[in-house]
């Protein structure tokens, strides 16, 4: 059951193209982004004021990254009072060698996970099988992923591009029998299979929403249950979370479960929000007895202390950049080809490999037009970041040619009035042997690549450089003075622009 | 074998505490500063100002939590009096035909009388004996009562905090949940129920927050109730107690 497929296949065009091309995933992509946007929206009008809360959700994650080397110290330290084993990796290797000292010790022959892309970062279920422990993904959608192994194509939704037949069809073939394709029967089964599953397993494996320094306690956000039952069932729980999952106290989560659950399925809370502090007391009658969690770097150190990047650690892993990207709503989640898709993934992924050249067409899939940033429920410059991205493919050498060689012609072109004019009017001659319809559908030369999806538009015939002097005459002698309480009120606006809340 | 897990676990930890302080002052690095060893102090904690206002009537309250309970799917009653309570888990019972009862060892949960009022059900309570594997008497009962310790008005939320006498699985494994919440224990804000954890004190090991029956929409967005956790949510809101 590997779920392997970080490996680049094709470009993501490629991909793009093969999403494109299945008209199921493009349909379920859409109709589920919108659902989850529209409800995202619908809640976050319902619970109103949502930008103070955006922005109060901004500044605890700002402040908490900023002073990341204490709050995680405080996490630590607490949670081992609270009897937990708490680990250190910078790498996925070193994450993964611990998890793996910690299940041979225990001689585990199966460990039940509940979704956490943490360990789809580390291919966390080749290593355990690769000790001979089963690996079992218990939230329903990862199950059937699992069963079909795949990966995730969505945050919040992971088999979003299945449809019931092909899931009936998997579920048969787990079964041993032929299930209808009805979505309760096949919940049933699921739930009666992972039941047993649940009891029999040596290890519970989660993720983690948040970590409560001042407590040391994780946070879980969930509506199945299988998270509760991974750290309620199993003996020893192992929690596997990214170093900047913290957050300082349980008031500053009541922030954080307003803007999660709201912004990832419009949900005024998830079914359950469990905070977990340490193992069971020795009193107690059920918990685990043993707790680890893993904290994990895997190149999320990159981003601090780099103010284009930074901010990328206060990601809450909502998925809302997902469900608003008009272009994630076409290709879906697996043209990203990473563990993260969507906005999020098109930065984070180049981020932490810190290999821009390798994943620079994913900073390419996005046409900048911000929608990332208006649904980040903790206001994450997503479109900044993908441009900064594309400037600094370009400054490391890994333009292409020609593209540079026509920017510079355009550069030298637009610099001089002179020269820009003659192009114009030599553009206006040549363009005849072109012109179909008003537009220029030829595909060739530097056309090429727009005009395979695109028609380029033809100059026009009566320039607007030439009609501007008769144009503005007109307008001298309709212009009349502005309403000056319209003035004032943009210049006020404009003074207001500058003092934005500031970073800290 | 016991002796050797606990040096295993040592080794491990004191491992752990060498890494901590190079992964520590790593970050401190990247951040360009010295290591921040002092308590930082915050502009703003927890929720804006505006909301720590907000507080609803009473009536209003049990209303807005019933209407967002009843919204994710589980069921809202209310009972006058814990007899009241406990002939409306019988009918269920009896309507469900359980056979398995399970409840948490709480005081206000024996005087629900369970064990009277359902002669033909087997009914136990969570951790009284030692010697019982309370797991499987957790997952093969049909009816699961337990004790909130509050419940969230905006959110349509239980609380549950564990406890010896108040397992998890209690309200995690049988089919159907009832909570049984005393009037005054709702509250308006997640808030007021998360703030009180910050207080100095040993937290229990599992706060649960409940908001209704376990659901899923993973197949074809097709809403799909009682996944793993309980299909059947009651929360029972007793008057008099």
């Amino acid at each position: 059951m590997s779920t392997q497929q970080t490996e680049l296949k094709g470009t993501v065009k490629e991909r793009a193209e093969l999403a494109l091309n299945n008209d199921f995933l493009r349909q379920a992509v859409r109709f589920t982004t919108e659902r989850l946007r529209s409800g995202k929206l619908k809640a976050a009008e319902e619970h109103g004021n949502w930008d103070e809360w955006r922005e109060r959700g901004r500044q605890i994650r700002l402040h908490t990254i900023a002073h990341l080397d204490y709050y995680l110290g405080e996490f630590a330290n607490n949670a081992r009072e609270n009897g937990v084993h708490v680990h250190f990796a910078e790498t996925a290797q070193e994450a993964i060698s611990i998890g793996l000292e910690i299940a041979k010790a225990k001689q585990a022959k199966s460990a039940v996970k509940s979704k956490s892309m943490v360990t789809e970062e580390i291919h966390l279920n080749q290593a355990l099988q690769s000790i001979d422990c089963e690996a079992i993904e218990t939230d329903l959608g990862e199950y059937i992923i699992q069963l079909a192994n795949e990966t995730p194509s969505h945050i919040i939704i992971p088999a979003i591009h299945k449809n019931r037949y092909q899931i009936a069809e998997l579920l048969s073939e787990d079964a041993g029998e032929t299930l209808p394709p009805e979505t309760s029967v096949l919940a049933g089964y699921v739930r009666k299979k992972l039941r047993e599953k649940f009891l029999q397993a040596d290890i519970g494996v989660t993720g983690c929403n948040f970590a409560i320094a001042e407590t040391g306690s994780i946070v879980l956000f969930e509506n199945e249950g299988n998270a509760r039952m991974v750290s309620t069932v199993p003996k020893t729980q192992i929690t596997f979370m990214g170093m900047e999952r913290i957050i300082p106290s349980w008031a500053d989560l009541e922030v954080m479960a307003t803007l999660l659950p709201r912004s990832a399925t419009g949900q005024k809370l998830t079914v359950y929000m469990s905070g977990i502090t340490g193992p069971r007391r020795a009193e107690d009658g059920d918990g685990p007895e043993e707790m680890h969690i893993i904290i994990l770097d895997n190149g999320r150190s990159l981003q601090l202390g780099d103010p284009e990047f930074q901010e990328l650690l206060n990601c809450i892993r909502c998925g809302a950049c997902l469900n608003a990207c008009p272009v994630y709503r076409h290709i879906g989640g697996h043209a990203y080809g990473g563990t993260y898709s969507g906005p999020i993934g098109a930065v984070l992924t180049p981020a932490l490999q810190k290999n821009v050249a390798e994943w620079d067409d994913i900073a390419n899939a996005s046409s900048l037009c911000g929608a990332c940033y208006e649904a980040c429920p903790v206001k994450i410059p997503l479109h900044d970041m993908l441009v900064s991205l594309r400037r600094r493919k370009v400054e490391a050498g890994h333009d292409n040619a020609l593209e540079r060689i026509g920017m510079k012609g355009f550069a030298t072109v637009m610099s001089s009035v002179k020269v820009y004019h003659s192009a114009l009017k030599l553009g206006k001659i040549g363009q005849k042997a072109v012109v179909r319809d008003g537009g220029i559908r030829v595909k060739i030369g530097p056309l090429k690549g727009w005009n395979s999806y695109r028609v380029a538009p033809s100059i026009s015939k009566q320039l607007f450089r030439e009609q501007y002097s008769e144009l503005r005459s007109e307008l001298g002698q309709q212009a009349k003075e502005a309403d000056p309480a319209v003035a004032a009120r943009m210049q006020q606006w404009l003074t207001g622009r500058d003092g934005g809340a500031s970073h800290e | 074998m016991s002796d050797h897990r606990e040096d295993w676990l040592k080794q491990l930890d004191e491992r752990s505490k060498q890494k901590q302080e190079q992964f520590l002052s790593g970050i401190a690095a990247k951040l360009n500063r010295p290591r921040v060893t002092e308590k930082p102090q915050r502009p703003l904690r927890g929720a804006p100002e505006f909301w720590e206002q907000f507080e609803l009537s009473e009536a209003d309250k049990l209303d807005m939590f019933q209407r967002n309970f009843e919204a994710a799917g589980g069921y809202v009653l209310s009972a006058a009096t814990l007899a009241d309570a406990s002939s409306i888990i019988a009918s269920k019972a009896a309507e469900l035909q359980a056979l398995h009862v399970l409840r948490q060892d709480v005081e206000l949960l024996e005087q629900l009388g369970l064990e009277q009022a359902l002669p033909q059900v087997n009914v136990r309570s969570w951790n009284d004996d030692q010697h019982e594997d309370w797991k499987a008497r957790a997952a093969e009962a049909d009816i699961g009562v337990v004790l909130a310790d509050y419940a969230v008005a905006y959110t349509g939320s239980l609380a549950l905090m564990s406890s010896k006498t108040k397992g998890r699985s209690v309200s995690l494994l049988p089919t159907l949940l009832v909570a049984i919440v005393p009037r005054s224990s709702v509250v308006t804000r997640l808030g007021e129920v998360l703030k009180q954890f910050d207080e100095p004190q040993q937290l229990p090991a599992g706060i649960h927050f409940v908001s209704g029956p376990s659901r899923s929409a993973d197949i074809e967005n097709d809403l799909t109730i009682g996944v793993h956790g309980p299909g059947i949510v009651y929360t029972i809101i007793v008057d008099n107690l």
